[in-house]
């Protein structure tokens, strides 16, 4: 807590550049798998990597106007942001980020900040498809809000607090008092609602590659788009820590985080590799069926 | 003092050598009436100032020097002086009225007016029986000789209808005479009643009932009045006026003479004749579009609430001073405004109501007009109004409930088709015509509009001791009036000159909750004025309704009683039903705002005439030691729906898009950002009444709010993102942010006030933010399709910037003040334990920023078109007062303990606090929020990045619109490239049956039904004088036996 300024600025920047390559790897490995499964050898697991430097390394030669060129810092600010919210080890100095600035609420609500950025930046281009994308993914968004907002009660209803840390130290101790065995039901309809947030299969009309080009950022190249994928790696890490905490009781060390983190996220592949892509009607449905009535579950349980 | 015998005299000899006046020539004759009329009226005048003024007793006067029974005497008592004074008076202005057509006219209708009004004043002065029966005859048959005079075949028809019924009901006053006198031996009234128990025996009761239904019959009941209603249609104005209001004045004193005949537990069957034929008589006007057929519709309905209150107050042994006000208040607006409507009716020569739209080219009269109605319907400061006011709470207190009800209704509909028809006027597009006004037909207008207005102001200073403070808005709306010639910058330039004024002058008053109302209210308001310099020219009218309503707003913050709190109420509803009215396609919706806001101040008045407190306010609620029963469960559920009316919530929404979409731009900002507040402001009163009553069941209450919040919420998001009218879209947005706070308000806890009034303030930034620039861009593309524009940030890049703000600051997103509100509604809702609401909040805050992507992204964002080329950003005039908002958004953005810390003292004194402050980290007792770190983070990185990005790139080339990748076809018109029309498709396949219109469907259907009974019943008046007739028999012979004749 009483951490100078100074370290504490260059702790968070330590800890976001680790997240920032498991973040990048994860994504790496999940695009192997992904081609493993359809039969492809696909490509290194630093694929990334490669790729950023290399779009970094282009010329960035065009902007359609102010909100396009903050478009893409809008998302990644976000991204990290996000991730500067959450603490992400347990007792860590190095990695207990800005979690000093709020609760669950603030790490939930700023998850908008990138999307909303995104989604001016890809609207000022003036692509009728990042337009399109954006309308679905926002609708999307909004429907597994739900079932995400409806565990996340429950588990301030289970701990009584919105306090990540706490929840975390409330875990501890034992794998049986992480949430995802004290509260089954949250869980799970959290990890439905997390298929949603993280866009594979079968929700991932939003960037539809086959369908519209490639959604929201459509019109976004060089810089601009090194800069959303670095931001791809960050962000889902930074989901994937927040659920971490949240249900499988947190990480008090690295290499938990990597394993934790890994496996849920296998959670999404698996389900993306097996099922085919929803129409937007249909996911928004899905949602707020589902998963909706098992949080709702969790919550009268608990509440009774 | 004059003998009043002098009237008679002068009538009757002037009347008797009326012809050989008339001889000499007309002007002379006619200068003989006048002055007679002149006369009379002073002479009548003289004896209400004594009685009013000094403490004259009344007197009798006894003619042929015996006492009764032997001789007639008459009496001159306030109630006489006051009534004498009337039609003497309008007789007068009547007579200039008609100056002309006496002028060409034969010598007789001039003799047969006199004799009409000496009619009138016998009948009032009167105290024998069989001397009244006489005058009635001189007044009846002057009457319809007058109106058959013309050699018109309608009005010969009407006219000898009229004599039919009326010749019917000199039958039965005949009847009754000779009865009562074979029975009791005396014809004077006094002594009759005096010995009124005869009564009982089944003759006594037939004696009585006879007499009483013969002038029921006259006061023109529902079903028996058709015979009335073509006489009113017919019939020339001046004439008409005088037969709608001196003659019914006369015979309703009669009635109002020989009421106490009738045994007390008989009076409230004559009360139901007089609500039948109030509310029946509303109705069936509703289908009315004759325009005197309409006004006999009012006429007849007024004299049936004459007769239902003179009869319950009697029935309810009401102090008599108050009965008698109560009554000549309503006689009084109804005489008055009666009088001058049909003698606008002659002034415009139109039957239909809509081709009245002609009064639009000349406001002078359209004033009045507007006034007269509005006196009618019981605006204050008029008249009805007041009475009103105290009939209701007589009545509650009472427990007459089903009385309450009918009158209000019956008050509704009036209501309805009066302000129908204002609005058809004010709103229509007829060309102008040309309209003669002489000045002998204005005058007689203006006298009785000054009058009403004197009489008005009288009333709330002599009688209820209001000082200035209450009266302030008509103050500042008279200024306003004044000065109306001046071009609009200087108007507004002096209203917040009298905005600030009048916040200086209440400061000292206020305290605690009040100055965060004040702060919304007038500081809100002060702000937005700048932005109405951007009106043109003088654009008139509409400063003045402005400033009445935002000082309205002010006076419900420092109204110290229940009555003064909802004199404000209404009078911000008036004017802010004028100011909706002023948009360009507002017709229908101002007449749902109207309507549903009188409904909302019905329910408010009867709400706060069943509590037994007297100071339903903020002011009022510290001054008196508060007690469990002093809000009943009814005064509780009245009031509370009254409030949310006002502020929308779902289920009595549907007046509330269409006003907000179709008033002018700016004042839409006004309506959402700052009126709307006032429901809330009410419903916190009520609230702190709950608190401390501690009453059974409140948490049940407050729970059921709870909910109504967050639906309003969720509706009013979901209908957001339908729409396509950016206006329309805004206004649900409005919705649902106030369901919000109402949502807030009911937890009923420190964080959940603390919340609802967070919420408040910064609704009314960033709402008047984007409606401001909303109506800036409206002004310059001039369509409020979302899918007309696009592309507009490059042309308007401020106000771009305002609305991006302004939907982050909505929307929740950190760092700006959003999340603020977001943070305390789910720790609130959390904390008190509301999981499914704080759930479904969450999903109506996701919802919101489907329209608020819409909103930005289809205005600003995506391909611009051809034809906004040129277009120009907003005029400065809008953009100060968004910037101003954005200075406060960013400020309490920065440092939420700015406005947290003193909406946090000003709830502690109701709720112990559950919040405290570490440095500038804010502690529920869930988690907390430190707003300054999350903002010095969120810009840090951002910061950051943007430096990186743009030294990284260097130098980029700026490139044209099309200029995009695009897949096989080349984008070349931005209709098919700006994606906007029908943005969430998908979301309506999804969830839009959420959204059919359930509840426009039910009012639709409530409206549909009120429309064909009315229609329906109508189908009684075939205008065939026997049946008419047969009417009459069939009314007499069932009334007969519902009231238990034998």
């Amino acid at each position: 807590m009483d951490t100078p300024l100074v370290l504490k600025i260059l702790y968070s920047l330590i800890s976001l550049a680790v997240i920032t390559i498991w973040g990048l790897s994860l994504g790496g490995i999940v695009r192997k798998i992904y081609a493993r499964v359809q039969g492809r050898i696909g490509p290194p697991f630093w694929q990334p990597f490669i790729d950023i430097i290399k779009t970094y390394g282009k010329r960035t030669a065009v902007t359609h106007g102010i909100m396009f060129f903050l478009g893409p810092v809008f998302r990644i600010a976000g991204g990290i942001g996000t991730y500067l919210f959450i603490p992400a080890i347990l007792g860590s100095t190095i990695f207990s980020n800005f979690s000093v600035s709020g609760d669950v609420l603030l790490v939930m609500y700023f998850i908008f900040f990138g999307q909303l950025g995104m989604a001016l930046g890809a609207g000022e281009s003036g692509h009728p498809y990042s337009a399109i994308g954006v309308a679905r993914g926002l609708a999307q968004m909004t429907a597994f809000e739900v079932p995400f907002a409806l565990s996340i009660i429950a588990i301030v209803i289970q701990y009584h607090t919105l306090n990540i840390t706490t929840i975390v130290l409330a875990q501890q101790g034992s794998i049986l008092n992480w949430t995802l065995f004290t509260n089954p039901l949250a869980t799970i309809a959290a990890l439905i609602a997390l298929l949603g947030m993280n866009m594979h299969n079968p929700f991932s009309v939003v960037l539809a590659p086959q369908e519209i080009p490639i959604g929201p950022p459509t019109e976004f190249h060089g810089s601009y788009l090194a800069l959303m994928q670095t931001n791809r790696g960050i962000f889902n890490a930074a989901k994937l820590v927040l659920y971490m905490n949240l249900f499988f009781g947190g990480a008090t060390n690295i290499f938990a985080l990597i394993i934790k983190t890994f496996s849920i996220y296998m959670i999404s592949v698996v389900v993306g590799v097996s099922f085919p892509r929803f129409r937007t009607d249909q996911s928004i449905k899905f949602f707020l069926f589902v998963p909706t009535l098992i949080a709702l579950l969790a919550i009268i349980i608990l509440v009774l | 003092m004059v003998n009043p015998i002098m009237i008679f005299i002068l009538f009757l000899g002037t009347a008797f050598l009326f012809a050989l006046f008339d001889k000499i020539h007309r002007k002379f004759s006619f200068a003989i009436l006048q002055l007679v009329l002149l006369i009379n009226t002073f002479i009548a005048g003289q004896w209400l100032y004594k009685f009013v003024f000094t403490s004259q007793t009344p007197v009798m006067i006894f003619t042929a020097g015996f006492k009764p029974p032997f001789s007639i005497n008459l009496r001159m008592g306030l109630e006489e002086a006051f009534i004498l004074f009337a039609v003497n008076f309008v007789g007068l202005l009547s007579a200039l009225y008609l100056s002309k057509s006496f002028k060409h006219s034969k010598v007789y209708p001039l003799v047969l007016y006199l004799m009409m009004i000496m009619g009138v004043n016998g009948i009032v002065m009167t105290r024998d029986l069989f001397n009244l029966f006489v005058f009635l005859e001189i007044s009846s048959i002057s009457t319809y000789a007058l109106i058959a005079l013309k050699e018109n075949e309608q009005r010969l028809a009407s006219g000898f209808k009229y004599m039919i019924a009326s010749g019917l009901a000199s039958v039965f006053f005949l009847l009754g005479t000779i009865f009562i006198y074979h029975i009791t031996g005396t014809l004077n009234i006094d002594q009759i009643i005096t010995h009124k128990s005869f009564v009982i025996t089944s003759l006594g009761f037939l004696s009585v009932f006879t007499l009483m239904m013969s002038l029921i019959i006259e006061l023109k009941p529902f079903p028996a009045n058709g015979w009335a209603l073509d006489v009113y249609q017919t019939t020339t104005s001046g004439v008409v006026s005088i037969i709608a209001v001196a003659n019914s004045a006369g015979v309703f004193y009669a009635f109002y003479k020989l009421l106490p005949l009738i045994p007390h537990n008989q009076l409230l069957f004559i009360a139901g004749i007089g609500i039948v034929s109030f509310l029946f008589s509303n109705l069936i006007a509703i289908k009315q579009t004759d325009s005197r057929r309409l006004l006999g519709y009012s006429s007849i309905a007024q004299i049936g609430l004459l007769i239902t209150v003179t009869a319950l107050t009697r029935y309810l042994h009401v102090k008599s001073s108050t009965s008698l006000f109560i009554i000549s208040s309503i006689f009084l607006s109804n005489f008055i405004a009666k009088a001058g409507l049909f003698w606008i009716a002659g002034i415009i020569k139109k039957t239909h109501i809509k081709e009245w739209a002609i009064l639009r080219f000349k406001p002078g009269l359209l004033i009045i007009f507007g006034v007269f109605i509005f006196a009618l319907v019981g605006i204050p400061p008029f008249p009805n109004f007041w009475a009103k006011w105290d009939l209701i709470r007589f009545l509650a207190l009472s427990k007459l409930h089903i009385w309450i009800i009918l009158i209000l209704l019956g008050s509704l509909l009036e209501a309805f088709y009066l302000f129908r028809w204002f609005g058809s006027i004010v709103r229509s597009e007829q060309n102008e015509e040309q309209l003669l006004q002489p000045a002998y037909k204005t005058v007689p207008i203006i006298i009785f509009f000054l009058l009403l207005i004197i009489i008005s102001i009288g009333i709330p200073i002599h009688i209820y001791q209001f000082d200035i403070l209450p009266l302030l808005p008509i103050v500042g709306l008279l200024i306003l009036s004044i000065f109306d010639f001046l071009p609009s910058k200087l108007k507004a330039i002096i209203s917040m000159i009298i905005i600030a004024g009048y916040t200086l002058y209440i400061y000292p008053v206020l305290s605690g909750v009040s100055l965060v109302f004040a702060f919304i209210f007038l500081a809100g308001s002060f702000i937005q004025l700048i932005a109405t310099m951007s009106r043109k020219g003088t654009d008139k009218g509409f400063f003045p309704l402005l400033v009445g309503m935002i000082l309205s707003m002010g006076s419900l913050l420092v109204a110290r009683s229940s009555l003064e709190f909802f004199f404000a109420w209404e009078l911000m509803t008036i004017t802010a039903y004028m100011l909706v009215l002023r948009g360009r396609k507002a017709e229908k919706p101002a007449l749902l705002f109207i309507l549903f806001s009188l409904a909302g101040a019905y329910l408010l008045l009867s709400g706060l005439s069943y509590a037994h407190v007297i100071n339903f306010s903020l002011v009022g609620l510290g001054t008196i030691p508060i007690s469990a029963h002093m809000l009943p469960i009814t005064a509780f559920i009245l009031i509370v729906v009254a409030f949310l009316i006002k502020v929308g919530a779902v289920g009595f929404h549907i007046w509330l898009p269409g006003s907000y979409a179709e008033a002018e731009d700016d004042t839409t900002s006004f309506m959402s950002s700052i009126l709307s507040k006032t429901g809330i402001f009410g419903m916190l009163i009520l609230l702190l009444f709950l608190l401390k009553m501690n009453m059974h069941h409140s948490a049940l209450f407050t729970s059921m709010l709870g909910w109504i919040g967050i639906f309003t919420v969720f509706f009013g998001s979901l209908m957001a993102i339908f729409q396509e009218d950016v206006k329309y879209l805004l206004a649900y947005s409005s919705m649902g942010q106030l369901g919000y706070i109402v949502l807030c308000m009911a937890a009923m806890s420190h964080l959940g006030w603390v919340s609802g009034l967070y919420l408040a303030v910064n609704h009314l930034f960033f709402k008047a933010m984007i409606l401001l620039a909303v109506a800036g861009v409206i002004s310059r593309v001039g369509t409020r399709n979302m899918y007309e524009m696009g592309g507009l940030i490059k042309k308007m890049p401020y106000s771009f910037i305002s609305v991006l703000i302004g939907i982050i600051a909505l929307s929740g997103v950190p760092p700006l003040s959003g999340f603020g509100a977001k943070w305390l509604i789910y720790t609130a809702l959390l904390e008190k334990g509301w999981y499914f609401r704080a759930g479904l909040s969450f999903f109506a805050s996701a919802i919101a920023f489907l329209y608020l992507f819409r909103l930005i992204h289809t205005i600003f964002l995506g391909q611009p078109k051809p034809q906004h080329q040129n277009v120009k950003e907003a005029s400065p005039f809008f953009l100060i007062p968004q910037f101003l908002f954005i200075f406060a958004i960013m400020a309490i953005s920065m440092f939420p303990n700015l406005i947290i810390k003193p909406l946090s003292t000003f709830i502690n004194p109701y709720f112990a606090s559950t919040i405290q402050w570490q440095g500038n980290t804010l502690y529920s007792s869930l988690g907390y929020w430190n707003g300054n770190l999350v903002m010095y983070v969120t810009m840090g990185v951002f910061m950051l990045l943007l430096i990186w990005l743009i030294i990284s790139i260097g130098r980029v080339q700026k490139v044209k619109q099309f200029n995009i990748v695009f897949a096989a076809e080349r984008p070349f018109k931005p209709t098919t490239t700006h994606f906007a029309h029908n943005f969430y498709a998908h979301y309506k396949r999804a969830l839009g049956t959420f959204v059919r219109p359930v509840t426009t469907g039910f009012w639709n259907g409530v409206g549909e039904w009120i429309s064909s009974a009315a229609g329906s019943i109508r189908q009684i008046y075939s205008g065939n004088g026997q049946t008419y007739v047969l009417y009459i028999l069939l009314y007499f012979i069932v009334l007969y036996f519902i009231m238990g004749g034998k």
